[in-house]
């Protein structure tokens, strides 16, 4: 089940740098310490309002020292829009309208989850965290 | 205005019961403006030999805090080739040094950072992995 991922940082001669610049990298995922490819998903499509602090994706115990790899893009049209990603209360970054991250997140402990806040407007982001480890929350949770 | 693209493409065949291809382009610019960015500390190649956060040598240093304009753009890759040999990413800034990020060989990430918090690297492992980075953005 390869799921590959591919970046792709690329500038023209004489534009960021008097030099091209091109930077391109691929990885199939796979699962922590092994060539064993990652099989599990989550993903989805949220608009975020503003003022209030969500979590995109709960750490478990399940997940740590797992391999998550975590797709985040922010949709908005407008670049003065943005969301902030906190990873355990640690301020990871932001997302201006237009961005995207991708990133190994690190669950070091059940506290470790991605929380995302929406400033100036409603943002709309998708995300996926492909992953191993994970179960479905028991009935009644 | 000089032009920069990162872009993200995430495809498989067999994940799901069809056909998965997403593709993510951005074109990186000053925060809040249709600016583009005009400086990279360009593309870097080190040994991580540090086996534990904290130590005084053989950890590498990736960016540190408020060297760049909010919003700076990180890309980090672990060039080991060996699966299980991985590189640790930490917050030297915060209390505690948290552990924010796990690359294991060959793993890349692309962060916007918020820009000021220091990032250094780890392998506890103590297989020397090869690790190259570059920060993207507006330097002050």
């Amino acid at each position: 089940m390869a799921i590959t991922t591919t970046l792709t940082l690329k500038s023209d001669a004489g534009d960021l740098l008097t030099d091209e610049l091109s930077v391109v990298t691929s990885k199939d995922l796979h699962k922590a310490g092994t060539t064993t490819d990652l099989n599990q998903v989550r993903m989805g499509r949220n608009e975020i309002p503003t003022g209030t602090s969500f979590d995109l994706l709960d750490a478990t115990t399940l997940a740590i020292n797992k391999a998550n790899k975590v797709y985040v893009s922010n949709l908005s049209t407008d670049e003065t829009y943005y969301i902030t990603l906190v990873i355990d209360a640690k301020t990871i970054g932001r997302l201006y309208g237009g961005d995207w991250m991708f990133i190994p997140w690190n669950c070091d402990d059940a506290t470790h989850d991605i929380e995302v806040t929406a400033s100036t407007g409603t943002n709309t982001i998708e995300w996926a965290c492909f992953h191993e480890g994970e179960t479905l929350p028991t009935q009644g949770d | 205005m000089a032009t920069t693209i990162a872009q993200l493409t995430l495809t498989s065949t067999d994940l799901l019961s069809d056909s998965l291809s997403l593709s993510a382009v951005s074109t990186l610019t000053k925060v809040g403006t249709s600016t583009g960015i005009e400086h990279t500390t360009g593309l870097a190649r080190a040994k991580v030999t540090s086996t534990a956060k904290g130590t005084t040598s053989g950890q590498v240093t990736l960016y540190t805090a408020d060297d760049y304009a909010a919003i700076a753009y990180l890309y980090v890759k672990n060039v080991a080739t060996t699966a299980g040999h991985k590189i640790f990413i930490y917050d030297d800034t915060t209390s505690g040094d948290p552990i924010q990020f796990q690359l294991d060989a060959n793993d890349f990430a692309f962060i916007p950072m918020h820009g000021d918090k220091t990032y250094m690297a780890y392998s506890p492992g103590g297989n020397d992995p090869l690790i190259e980075w570059m920060v993207l953005g507006q330097d002050q």
